[in-house]
């Protein structure tokens, strides 16, 4: 489900069956290396976008959580962890944090999320079916994550 | 001395501020109004036949295929990907199913629980659909997956607008 509210509104009534919040983590930089900031930023938006469309009946989109490219990473960590807080409050049971960006790589110890990180593959010049097929392969593995995670903890 | 049907000054100036005022609102409102009701005016473009594959490589085992169809959603226009999952059935008939669950709308996937390998599966809350697209009963959707419109032509399956059953 998406963060609109017509989304939210299904959201509400059938909580018990939405227990998994996507996060995508999406840098910012206006000053230096903007084009490998973007591609991250675009490529995970695509990423969150397609995983939420296959399995929009258990999962939130939320909107992305942003940071500057410059913020150093006890920061972004602190902030992060008061977003996964603030969802897990609201009844959220597993939190999956998308990013393209290998610094949270190393930080990955201090978060209660699933991190998923992913290289970003620049679309920009391929041919429509060829971008199809490499965005799709890419989330067949995501699902499996996601689907992954979900049996982990019910078997456990 | 003025007459009974003569105009004041005041009466005047009242008439023309409301003229005008009215004329200012009106102004403002109208494209207020079209652009809230615009979406209605031009009902939307209706959704074509698009493509999807050749009748040729259709078993009787379902396939994913995947295509893009333009949206008007609102304001928006996009292109949207739809999925269908296409097979032929005893009869040598096609089918084509939409993938989307009745429950709360994941894709389902064909023979992916090894605990039912003629069925469709849902990830998301273990829902079950039989070949056919029939709900299992006591899995969580309620009704069958829809169905696409569909015809054939020189050889290739077009896919229109999934219909409820
Ligand atoms: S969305 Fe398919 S079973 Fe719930």
């Amino acid at each position: 489900m998406r963060w609109t509210e017509s989304d939210i509104a299904i959201y509400e009534k059938e909580r018990e069956y939405v227990d998994t919040a996507v996060l995508p983590l999406i840098p910012i930089s206006m000053t230096s290396s903007v084009k490998t900031t973007v591609s991250m930023g675009e490529y995970i938006s695509i990423i969150s976008g397609e995983l939420e469309r296959q399995l929009k009946g258990r999962l939130l989109l939320m909107p992305a959580f942003t940071y500057l490219q410059t913020e150093n990473s006890e920061s972004r960590v602190e902030r992060l962890k008061q977003v996964e807080e603030e969802l897990y409050q609201g009844g959220i049971k597993h939190i999956i944090t998308l990013s393209a960006d290998v610094e949270w790589k190393q930080s990955e110890a201090q978060l209660s999320s699933a991190l998923l990180w992913m290289p970003a593959i620049p679309l920009e010049h391929m041919d429509e079916q060829y971008k199809m097929e490499t965005v799709s392969a890419q989330v067949k593995q995501v699902l499996q994550f996601v689907t992954n995670t979900w049996q982990s903890n019910t078997n456990s | 001395m003025a007459k009974k049907n003569e105009v004041t000054r005041r009466q005047f100036l009242n008439y023309s501020l409301t003229g005008v005022g009215g004329f200012m609102a009106a102004g403002m409102l109208m494209p207020m109004v079209r652009f809230a009701i615009d979406p209605l005016l031009k009902e939307g473009a209706k959704q074509d036949f698009v493509p999807v594959m050749d009748t040729s490589e259709i078993t009787n085992k379902p396939v994913r295929k995947e295509f893009k169809i333009d949206q008007v959603d609102g304001w928006y226009e996009s292109e949207v990907t739809q999925s269908a999952w296409v097979y032929k059935d005893e009869k040598d008939e096609i089918v084509a199913l939409s993938p989307v669950c009745k429950h709360l709308g994941c894709t389902v996937d064909w023979s992916s629980n090894p605990a039912y390998p003629d069925q469709f599966f849902c990830p998301c809350h273990a829902g079950r659909y039989t070949k056919d697209g029939m709900n299992v009963p006591g899995t969580p959707p309620l009704a069958p997956l829809d169905v696409y419109n569909k015809k054939v032509q020189d050889g290739k399956l077009y896919l229109g607008k999934p219909e409820p059953r």
